[in-house]
């Protein structure tokens, strides 16, 4: 409430600012490049750059500009598999993920602070083995013989890690890790923001009749939904580049796990094994305009980044 | 009523702790393996304790894996995390200051497009950024990590949150008139105030920067530049229990054991700043609230 | 519609040393409107939420009705309250904010909107329903947290300071509408509030408190004209009541050098020794040369209709204490007023004294 009431505040205030002619005593208009410029030669050089020369290498064929490499790559047999691989995982991924941060995050804060630190410590921490570090931890727990979750993969009958990374498993299992390294973070976040309600709110609710659950599900949840809406695009934006976890148990179950298994893969495979960097580069953009995509309609719908 | 409840919050409890397992299990597996010898990994409880003895035997057998190769990892990791944050901080923290708080021609498409490249997939543009840095003869160089490292759109944007919701433009209207300049209005006025900023797009930036096991791996070639990361998955390749056509040198095979007690070392950086950053993090994120 | 019982009913923060509140006993009947009064920290906003059952009743009881309340969660005392800075929902509209409380009792929808539609067009907000709070001005949020007490059609209505954030004039307007919207709807109300003037003008019955403790509950004019301490007469009333030291001898009460007549009764239960003095600013009027305590105007404040001067006794003037001895206030005549920095003589007016013991503070009546 108090946040909503500054923030309606603060931006009619700049704005009248605007209204009133736009700049405070003693601005220059050039001031701003000066500050920005070191940022636009990066943007430029490392992120608009590589983009356009993507495309452009997407684009160019023998006989001029053409999309006879998009044709090309898409009727490679691992292609559609690498895309579907990656819908799947990011599907399980992010499903899961929202589900379990945003409970974890409600129960851990109706405990007292003090435990609710250690809770919180213990879920976050794990975000230190990001990359290949989770990669090689769950090697280990996914190995039947020795892994402390063995009663489990026994459970389902598995008795070597062949067993528990069949390729119907894959999607699942790179979930898992991304949820090991990923969840807490954002736990810890979605913790803040629940503390950023004022307590009269909560408060209010409880006097209009509201159980826990209901305060839950028609209060709290609908004051972070911001947050989970952005936990959900940089979210989705990672797990879209998945690259080392499967790499890394493609090194481990010696090749079990294909090497063009997600779309990153595939495209560095094209480069390098095939040297062929025009279809690389088609995967590339291809795999740019889906995370466009997705992410600007999440940043749309979710009403995310109001830009003033 | 009263027994409902309390069955609620044992339910809730048991969840909790399922989630504590969970998180904790694979960390404090991480912690014990290399205090057991790879028989001992393989026969003994997950979960049980080796001796102190063989955790510092292990140690020493990573340390020493092929003359320090560990150490040299670790190097290049340190360099081109910290010369990528170094960079990254000198580009967005002036950059999100300038869109936050100063007027110029294109400083919304500047916004903008920082939000379109900032939920981009990176990574899509590693290998035309191969091809940039081949053709600039910086690949081999450790340039070729760190400049893609320094460019750090999302630094960018949490640089431009924080100091449009936290810095009243009074302020700075107040600091021009008793006569600072445009630098010195940033470097005295709104740089002191911007300490969690820095130290959260720092913490982002470190940690995505050493974590980050594609662009290394596509721009370093040898055994001497690789980052930890890379260095890694070199140790499973040279590890006969995942590998068993892995042409270990007598001697210089990788165990079970050796191969978590190189991957504690290569997080121990990370978990270090994650222990103590946890109140950043929070803090520097929700600052944000009032706004993004 | 209700009584509320306080019995007794005590809250100690856990590691505070005092009860924020101690013992409260009050009755509230059916369809008042009590208000609680009091400076910063007496315990007010405990009391109320201790009735609410957002605080655990630590000793004592409370009850709605015939009923003890103490054990029932907030949702089941059937209360609505309005708070200091709203809490109205940010994420929902204005009638959803309103319609809350019976959407989460599972009212029929066609019923909330009628109620919904009710209650907006009592309080003039029926341009704003699907407005969300962010968009609204104080006051019209401040309606709103009214709206949302008013749909539930409550037993008891709890109000803890909710005029405190809008600006002196609104504040005024909204005073009266509050008092005449509860004698219209006869919900018995608790009303919280550090604001004396809020407190006599609203309240049919005020309950004075200090330090967690009741002192006195009772009409606005008895509170006026008979506090039981010198606390609850320096407390009520605008500008305060004169309070000065004096000493009670054969002849009346010496105030500096100067003796006022008191009242044979009163003198008599006052005994000899030192008391307490009270009187109110229109209790005092100009006298001529000899006939006053006399003292020095440092301020006119004139109000218009009629102005108030602040004068300091004479023999006060050289005392160590004069720092913390406040001005005496004396209402005069806006035409006659005297200049500051005149030396004028204060006349008691005859029967307005109020005596208070020195040390406990408590009122010295006629026998
Ligand atoms: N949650 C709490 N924990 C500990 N002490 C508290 C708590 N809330 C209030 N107190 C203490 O209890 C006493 C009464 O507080 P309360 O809020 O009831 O005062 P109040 O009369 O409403 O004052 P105000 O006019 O400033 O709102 C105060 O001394 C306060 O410091
Ligand atoms: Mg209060």
């Amino acid at each position: 409430m108090a946040v909503s009431d500054e923030r309606i505040s603060a931006r009619r205030r700049r704005r009248a600012g605007g209204q009133r002619g736009g700049l405070p005593a003693g601005t220059s208009r050039t001031a701003g490049y000066f500050f920005v410029a070191i940022y636009v030669v990066l943007l430029l050089a490392l992120g608009v750059a590589p983009a356009v020369y993507a495309i452009a290498l997407a684009l160019s064929t023998s006989g001029g500009v053409g999309v006879s490499h998009f044709v090309d790559t898409f009727n490679f047999f691992e292609f559609l598999p690498a895309f579907e691989h990656i819908a799947e995982f990011e599907g399980i991924w992010l499903a899961s993920q929202t589900v379990f941060v945003v409970l974890l995050a409600l129960m851990v804060h109706t405990l007292k602070r003090r435990v609710s630190t250690a809770f919180r410590l213990i879920f976050y921490l794990p975000g230190a083995m990001a990359g290949s570090a989770s990669a090689i931890i769950w090697l280990f727990m996914f190995t039947p013989s020795g892994s402390p979750f063995a009663f489990i993969l026994h459970g389902l009958h598995y008795q070597v890690l062949s067993n528990t990374v069949q390729p119907s498993n894959l999607p699942i299992v790179f979930a898992i890790m991304a949820f090991f390294t990923g969840a807490g973070g954002w736990i810890v976040i979605m913790y803040g923001a629940l503390n950023n309600i004022p307590d009269e709110l909560i408060e209010a609710a409880e006097i209009d009749g509201s159980s826990a659950l209901q305060t839950a599900v028609r209060i709290k949840i609908p004051l972070i939904r911001k947050w989970i809406v952005y936990m959900l695009v940089l979210s989705f934006a990672a797990g879209s580049q998945l690259f080392v976890e499967p790499q890394i148990l493609g090194v481990a179950t010696n090749g079990q796990v294909p090497a063009q298994w997600s779309p990153n893969q595939l495209a560095y495979y094209l480069a390098f094994q095939q040297d062929s960097f025009n279809n690389a580069a088609a995967v590339s953009v291809d795999l740019l305009v889906i995370g466009l995509l997705v992410a600007v309609l999440l940043v749309w719908r979710g009403r995310l980044f109001e830009v003033e | 009523m009263l027994a409902r409840r309390y069955i609620y919050r044992v339910i809730g409890l048991l969840v909790l702790l399922l989630f504590v397992a969970f998180f904790g299990v694979p960390l404090l597996w991480l912690l014990l393996a290399p205090t057991k010898t790879d028989y001992q990994l393989a026969h003994q409880a997950p979960l049980a304790f080796g001796s102190l003895g063989t955790f510092i035997h292990t140690f020493n057998r990573v340390i020493n894996y092929q003359g320090g190769l560990m150490l040299t990892w670790l190097k290049n990791s340190a360099i081109y995390s910290g010369g990528g944050t170094a960079l990254a901080l000198l580009a967005a923290i002036p950059a999100g200051y300038g869109l936050a708080l100063t007027q110029f021609i294109g400083r919304r498409t500047l916004l903008a497009v920082t939000l379109v490249v900032m939920i981009m997939p990176a990574t899509a543009l590693v290998m035309p950024l191969f091809l940039e840095a081949s053709a600039v003869n910086l690949v081999g160089t450790a340039w070729a990590v760190i400049l893609p490292f320094a460019f750090f759109p999302f630094g960018v944007y949490l640089a431009y949150i924080y100091f449009s919701s936290t810095i009243p433009k009074d302020l700075l209207a107040a600091a021009r008139i008793d006569g600072a300049g445009e630098w010195g209005v940033f470097l005295h006025v709104a740089l002191p105030l911007a300490r969690p900023i820095v130290a959260l797009v720092a913490f982002f930036a470190f940690v995505g920067d050493w974590t980050n096991y594609y662009l290394p791996f596509v721009m370093t070639y040898t055994n001497s530049e690789y980052p930890v990361t890379v260095g890694l998955q070199i140790l499973i390749g040279s590890a006969p229990i995942f590998s068993p056509t892995a042409s270990g040198y007598a001697g210089s095979e990788i165990y079970r054991p050796d191969l978590a007690m190189a991957t504690l070392i290569g997080a121990l950086p990370i978990l270090i700043i994650f222990l103590f950053a946890q109140r950043t993090l929070v803090k520097g994120m929700l600052a944000g609230a009032t706004k993004g | 519609m209700a009584t509320v019982t306080f019995k007794g009913a005590s809250r100690i923060y856990p590691r505070a040393k005092n009860p924020a509140v101690n013992e409260l006993n009050l009755e509230i009947r059916d369809g008042e409107f009590i208000v609680l009064v009091g400076p910063s920290g007496c315990g007010k906003t405990t009391s109320l939420r201790m009735l609410a059952g957002l605080e655990p009743v630590d000793a004592g009881d409370i009850f709605i009705d015939e009923r003890s309340v103490v054990r029932l969660p907030p949702r089941e005392r059937d209360i609505a309250m309005v708070f200091q800075n709203y809490a109205l929902y940010p994420h929902m509209d204005v009638a959803g904010n309103l319609g809350f409380a019976l959407k989460i009792a599972k009212v029929k929808k066609s019923e909330i909107k009628t109620r919904v539609a009710e209650a907006a067009k009592i309080l003039d907000l029926e341009d704003y329903l699907d407005r969300k709070p962010g968009q609204l001005s104080g006051g019209q949020r401040q309606r709103v947290a009214m709206g949302r007490a008013i749909v539930r059609q409550p037993r008891v209505f709890l109000m803890d300071e909710p005029l405190s954030n809008l600006d002196a004039k609104l504040r005024v307007a909204t005073r009266s509408e509050i008092a005449a919207l509860q004698r219209r709807l006869g919900v018995t109300t608790v009303y919280v509030t550090h604001d004396q003037v809020e407190a006599m003008t609203m309240g049919d019955r005020v309950a004075v408190m200090k330090d967690g403790v009741l002192q006195q509950v009772d009409v606005p004019s008895v509170l006026y004209d008979s506090p039981v301490n010198a606390f609850v007469a320096g407390f009520i009333g605008s500008p305060a009541m004169n309070l000065v030291e004096g000493t009670v001898g054969s002849e009346g009460v010496a105030i500096g050098s100067t003796v006022v007549a008191v009242p044979r009764a009163l003198k008599d239960t006052a005994g000899t020794g030192k008391v307490t003095v009270g009187l109110r600013p229109e209790s005092l009027e100009l006298a001529g040369e000899g006939a006053g305590i006399p003292a020095v105007v440092n301020l006119v404040e004139e109000l218009g209709a009629e102005a108030y001067i602040y004068a300091r006794l004479a023999h006060h003037v050289d005392q160590a204490t004069f720092a913390a001895t406040p001005d005496f206030i004396v209402r005069v005549n806006p035409k006659s007023a005297p200049k500051s920095g005149s030396a004028v003589e204060l006349h008691v007016k005859p029967d307005s004294m109020l005596l208070f013991d020195a040390d406990s503070g408590a009122r010295i009546t006629a026998a």
